[in-house]
């Protein structure tokens, strides 16, 4: 429930954000990039969060006795959202991996599947190859905090299976991202 | 819905046809001085006096061969473009045979300059039927062929005859018996192939992955798509009915956008090795795919030419989206569009004189034609969001999807963007792909 209403936050906090900022190529403004609201306020220099940010308050052994279905529904791992276009890790994003990478680390057996979506503005063969360089960009940063590259498989959806099927700025911005699911424990 | 005898049947009958359906009727062969072979590019339609089918019989048999024959032959000769069907409300009753001067000017008082007579005869299930084509004003037989079939399959039969008219008078292939290709939506983001008849009519399903099925494409025989059904990604092929399908292995993830070359034998594809997407051929039984791009840009949606010479793609090398074309070795790739932000899914015309893509400078996309050799280009479309042209077997008409009314749906018009039609309506349908 916790874990909910913060993701819920987190949401609704990237879509005002997001809105407010409107569409990056759209509006080239000077207002900073939409993203949610992480704990670090500190100036926009690209330093990766040290690798043990963000610690889960989960007991080991609960953790592993959920069936998979469950431990995805808990939300131990966090997704990575995109700009337009792009296929470049925010920072807001290196920090939900950075957290993703610590807590895999934790529950080395955990197999994860990296899905690469992408907004519906564009066309479906492009977006394809852009989820796929989503994905892989998620994948690669997971594995230079630590995690095994062979517990990690990447797919891309493309535009194919949106989490939102508005046509609006915070809906597409929910559906640029690397999203993580636990496939194995 | 899909009743796979049914089309099997259709399909046998449409293979046999050429075999011992069709005949030449015993005739006279067509005078050589006669010159109404239609060039392309010329604007004058030719008008047709097209009478209904002859055919003695009950009303029963008015219904199930007479009508659906003449009302299917009338409207593929109307949206072929190359005639225009005379008033039927002015046909005089009888004269069938305008060798006669009176006989003659009573269909030249019609407005028409050929006349389209065709008699049926119907035994059980079967039916014949008789096409004469007719040069009014030299009052002589220019076509004649008898075709048959079961009397189920008449609207067929219809369009054979419809085919062998505009070949007759085009030089070109009819689009009457022609396939569409494309993709429904279902809920919970599941995605199925079906395809329809050119006009949007005979709709039937060819996949039941209950997964995502996307990207069809068809040349000699088969249709190349991308499917989710095994969670990631690959590439299938199956037969235009949907039968015999079969995984074509790569060894590369991604395996989007197959496009199928028109010898049948291969078939290029988006392919990803750690992240960065190119364009890749492999064989149709699968294998070791072979890497045709090698930048660091991603490169999508390929397309092969007309001849297997080349093939189109999409690359971002320059930072947005543009169409390239390259042999289909992978050498002497150069850039082919250069206005606006986003040009992808390029489509070569069945002659290889034109190309179609999905343009995009602000808003929405469009389509949009491209001459191949002078780079003039024409943006045939200006309302909703368009993509993924492909074309019809004869180069006339464009089929593509659109959002223009809150869903997307499949529409056909000329290549000029004229004589715009809906195929599909409720739901999503896109990725339309024209196969002959």
């Amino acid at each position: 429930m916790q874990r909910k209403l913060t993701a819920l936050t987190l949401v609704s906090l990237v879509a005002a954000l997001a809105l407010a900022t409107g569409c990056k190529k759209k509006t080239p403004t000077t207002t900073p990039e939409a993203r949610p609201p992480v704990t670090s306020k500190a100036p926009e220099t690209a330093v990766p969060p040290p690798a043990t940010a963000a610690p889960r308050k989960d007991v080991e052994s609960e953790v592993l006795s959920k069936d998979i279905a469950e431990m995805n529904k808990a939300g131990y791992l966090t997704d990575a959202f995109f700009d337009y276009d792009q296929s470049d890790l925010r920072e807001d994003a290196r920090t939900a991996l950075a957290a993703d990478a610590a807590w895999l680390k934790k529950y080395p057996t955990v197999q994860v599947l990296i899905e690469g979506h992408c907004d519906e503005r564009g066309t479906a063969a492009y977006n394809l190859a852009l989820g796929d360089r989503r994905a892989n960009a998620a994948k690669e940063y997971l594995v230079s905090l630590g995690v095994d590259g062979s517990k990690l498989r990447t797919v891309s959806y493309g535009k194919e299976r949106p989490f939102c099927t508005e046509s609006s700025e915070s809906c597409w911005q929910q559906n640029r991202r690397a999203h993580l699911v636990i496939t194995a424990k | 819905m899909f009743r796979p005898f049914v089309f099997i049947a259709a399909l046998f009958c449409l293979l046999a046809a050429p075999a011992f359906g069709q005949q030449p009727v015993p005739t006279p062969a067509p005078g050589q001085d006669i010159q109404l072979t239609i060039k392309s590019g010329v604007a004058r339609r030719l008008t047709v006096a097209v009478p209904a089918l002859d055919a003695p019989g009950t009303a029963a048999l008015q219904a199930q061969v007479t009508d659906p024959f003449t009302a299917t032959l009338r409207s593929d000769l109307e949206y072929a473009g190359a005639f225009v069907v005379a008033e039927p409300a002015l046909y005089p009753q009888g004269y069938r045979d305008p060798s006669t001067q009176d006989a003659a000017d009573r269909w030249l008082g019609t407005g028409a300059e050929v006349l389209v007579d065709s008699r049926g005869s119907v035994s059980g299930d079967k039916v014949s039927i008789e096409g004469r084509v007719w040069d009014l004003k030299s009052r002589k037989l220019i076509f004649g062929r008898r075709y048959s079939g079961g009397a189920s399959y008449v609207e067929r039969i219809a369009h054979t005859f419809a085919n062998d008219l505009v070949k007759y008078f085009t030089g070109k292939p009819g689009n009457f018996l022609s396939t569409i290709l494309y993709v429904t939506e279902h809920p919970g983001s599941i995605k199925e192939i079906e395809a329809m008849d050119f006009d949007g009519r005979n709709t039937r399903t060819l996949t039941s992955h209950k997964s995502i099925a996307i990207n069809p494409s068809g040349a000699a025989g088969r249709i190349a798509y991308t499917s989710y059904v095994r969670l990631y990604p690959q590439i299938w092929t199956m037969g235009l009915d949907g039968a015999d399908k079969r995984e074509v292995p790569t060894g590369v993830d991604l395996n989007a956008s197959p496009s199928l070359s028109p010898d049948g034998r291969e078939i290029a594809f988006a392919g990803s090795a750690s992240g960065n997407a190119d364009i890749y051929t492999v064989g149709v039984a699968g294998g070791t795919a072979k890497r045709l791009t090698t930048s660091r840009a991603l490169e999508a949606s390929p397309a092969w030419s007309p001849t297997g010479r080349q093939i189109l793609y999409t690359s971002d090398l320059t930072g947005t989206p543009q169409i390239y074309v390259m042999d289909a070795e992978g050498t002497n790739s150069r850039r082919v569009t250069f206005a606006g932000n986003w040009n992808d899914e390029g489509s070569w015309s069945p002659d290889g004189s034109r190309i179609a893509f999905a343009c995009r400078n602000e808003g929405d996309f469009n389509i949009c034609v491209m001459d191949f050799q002078t780079g003039q280009t024409v943006q045939i479309t200006s309302e909703g969001s368009n993509g993924h042209p492909t074309w019809s077997p004869d180069g006339e008409k464009i089929v593509y999807s659109s959002r223009r009314s809150g869903s997307t749906q499949i529409y056909t018009s000329d290549a000029n963007g004229q004589n715009k039609r809906q195929l599909t309506k409720g739901g999503n349908h896109y990725q339309p792909s024209w196969i002959p």
